[in-house]
């Protein structure tokens, strides 16, 4: 009681200045950096970092469905897939059509999909849908290897565009949009609460005059859409598209993975994870010369993840919001806390 | 005529191993509520299991599935205490975060198998059932039947431990509900880890019998737990009279697709008809399954 309560008060002011002025500074130069990659990165970085925006992209979408309906879906690949085919085969020689005229096209069919199989599904508890999406997508892939306006397992070849300058542009501005997109619709808006309220009490939700399946069936296609986008571009950046390639079930396991290593449920967790698994497995690649190293240490991350990390990377990140509203809003969470 | 009768027939056999696969996983589901995705990893590490009893210790793959059911229920006791434990927690969403972490031993299960032994298929050889039976007509391959047999008694066995023990009465106490079975005086974390023991052992020797029908790969799992999430979900989750159905129906249906339409198309149509399913009867073919 002896310090004089004003001198307190200056100094964490203008401590807390500080703090704000290094962030500002700090935030200054990472967003200088990230615009100015194909400068001062070589080619081979400026891949990775593209390869970054994509994943952290797909990683936020996969969340939305994921992280803030919570419902485990495992046939997201299936999204990536359509949209990727849709660009594909809109830009064969023959039909010619403008690279950004496909991208919403992909967009819709993947829309269109998620709403059809997420209207029954997503009544059912969450195992049902998990099941279901995955089926799906396998029974998709299975499906592009044997129709024949897909060229089957041989896969179609895109009029190649090559500038590492272009797609890391086309990318960056995906993953931001989907950043910008996911962050005001389900942070900042009356849908970010109605999803919220379906995932951490779905009966209350339903109570207070929320069409519980609706939403979530909106969250669903929203999350649907944007990795069709995300696969369009990266069609029309790796030039060769096949089912295996596009479809592939990996592809689901790392928007999982990614997503919950980074933070579910988080505003950019996700993208985190995206960020520091892709850079990974890129160096594993190059250490190694091939990848299933890199799927042992993702079961084994991911099992780590959920025993002891359970909000994500993002969590270990001093004063951050962590997921402290999926904590509070639980009812049983509540009650031992306050105990 | 004989064509339809014999893919009938061989869809029954393979159907036999597929709800011996599924009814542990169903089980597993009801006890623990946590929806597996190990359970095709469990698939293809006993079918690797079957190919090291030849190769390093010599003994016949059939004659050491005791062993592979010990081995493997032992590894699934030590599993089981962290399900449970994820699953329980009081953190936010613990069923999904089971479901995630199941998907992590999955994967580490199968991208350990990968970098160990690689792509290449592999076959269990067995000197015990070779040849086929002919019989009115039909050709069944003995390791068929064999396998059929297996699953039969595997089931019965399992089935009957369910239905006529005081410990399996306990087990689908704990399955119908957690909260008053503990009340009853069911040590229900015991419970769980009984039940996730005895599926994977018993799924463990599914995939010794699946490793010598067919070549499996280190990447054989997931297509195992799909065949085995079809069957829980027509069979309506955590019912076990439906999994006897639904297993062979799938079998059947699976034979039917490869035989008339194409190998190709089998998972499109596995998939309609889950989707069929789950828009008509979410409760699976019998409605005796739980949706929410």
């Amino acid at each position: 009681m002896s310090r004089p309560l004003a001198t307190t008060g200056d100094r964490t002011r203008r401590a807390a200045t500080t703090v704000t002025v290094l962030r500002g500074l700090l935030l200054v130069a990472v967003a200088a950096a990230v615009l100015t990659v194909p400068g001062w990165a070589d080619d081979y970085w400026t891949r990775i970092l593209t390869g970054v925006c994509m994943w952290a992209g797909l990683a936020l979408a996969w969340n939305v469905i994921g992280g803030y309906a919570g419902y485990i879906s495992f046939g997201h690949a299936a999204f990536f897939g359509i949209g990727a085919y849709a660009t594909a085969l809109l830009m064969q020689p023959d039909r010619h059509w403008n690279f950004y005229l496909t991208l919403p096209v992909g967009a819709a069919a993947a829309g269109a999909l998620a709403v059809v199989v997420g209207w029954p599904t997503l009544k059912l508890r969450g195992a049902y849908f998990a099941i279901a999406t995955w089926a799906l997508a396998e029974a998709i892939a299975q499906l592009a290897n044997v129709a024949g306006f897909t060229n089957g397992s041989s896969g179609l070849t895109i009029p190649a565009f090559a500038s590492s300058t272009y797609f890391y542009y086309a990318m960056l501005i995906a993953a931001l949009a989907t950043f910008a997109i996911t962050y005001v619709l389900l942070e900042r808006s009356r849908f970010g609460y109605q999803v919220k309220a379906v995932r951490d009490d779905e009966a209350t939700a339903r109570s207070l005059g929320i069409d519980t399946t609706r939403i979530k069936i909106q969250a669903f296609a929203l999350s649907a859409v944007i990795p069709a986008v995300l696969g369009g571009i990266n069609a029309y950046w790796i030039t060769f598209i096949n089912p295996r390639s596009v479809f592939g079930a990996d592809i689901t396991d790392q928007m999982v993975v990614m997503a919950l290593v980074g933070g579910l449920g988080h505003a950019w967790g996700p993208a985190l994870g995206a960020a520091v698994l892709y850079v990974l497995n890129r160096q594993f690649l190059a250490a190694f010369g091939d990848t299933t190293s890199y799927i042992a240490m993702v079961g084994l991350l991911v099992a780590l993840v959920v025993l002891f990390l359970p909000d994500g990377l993002v969590s270990l990140w001093p004063r951050t919001r962590r997921l402290r509203l999926v904590r509070q809003l639980i009812p049983g969470t509540r009650a031992q806390g306050k105990r | 005529m004989s064509l339809f009768f014999q893919t009938l027939v061989n869809g029954l056999l393979v159907g036999g191993l597929y709800v011996t696969i599924s009814i542990g996983f169903s089980l597993a589901f009801g006890v623990l509520d946590v929806v597996d995705f190990a359970v095709g990893e469990w698939v293809m590490l006993g079918a690797f299991a079957g190919v090291a009893s030849t190769s390093w210790i010599h003994v016949d793959p059939f004659a050491a599935l005791p062993l592979v059911f010990v081995v493997f229920a032992g590894v699934g006791a030590l599993l089981a205490p962290l399900i449970y434990r994820v699953r329980t927690s009081q953190y936010a969403r613990p069923a999904l975060m089971a479901l995630a972490f199941t998907f992590g031993l999955a994967t580490l299960a199968r991208g350990t198998m990968l970098t160990a032994v690689g792509f290449d298929p592999r076959t269990v050889h067995t000197s015990f059932a070779n040849g086929t039976l002919s019989l009115i007509g039909l050709e069944i391959p003995w390791l068929r039947l064999v396998g059929f047999i297996f699953a039969v008694v595997a089931t019965g066995v399992f089935v009957g431990f369910l239905y006529f023990t005081r410990t399996g009465l306990a087990v689908r106490a704990t399955a119908q509900n957690k909260e008053y079975a503990g009340l009853m005086g069911v040590d229900v974390k015991r419970i769980s880890t009984l039940v996730y023991a005895l599926y994977a052992g018993l799924t463990g020797m599914a995939g010794v019998l699946i490793g010598a029908i067919y070549a499996v790969t280190a990447q054989v799992g997931p297509q195992y737990a799909l065949l085995a999430f079809f069957v829980v979900v027509l069979a309506g989750l955590g019912s076990v009279p439906g999994v006897l159905v639904a297993g062979l129906i799938l079998g059947v249906l699976q034979a039917f697709v490869t035989v008339y339409v194409g190998a190709s198309y089998t998972l499109g149509v596995v998939f309609a008809v889950l989707f069929l399913t789950l828009l008509v009867s979410p409760r699976g073919i019998l409605r005796r399954g739980v949706t929410a």
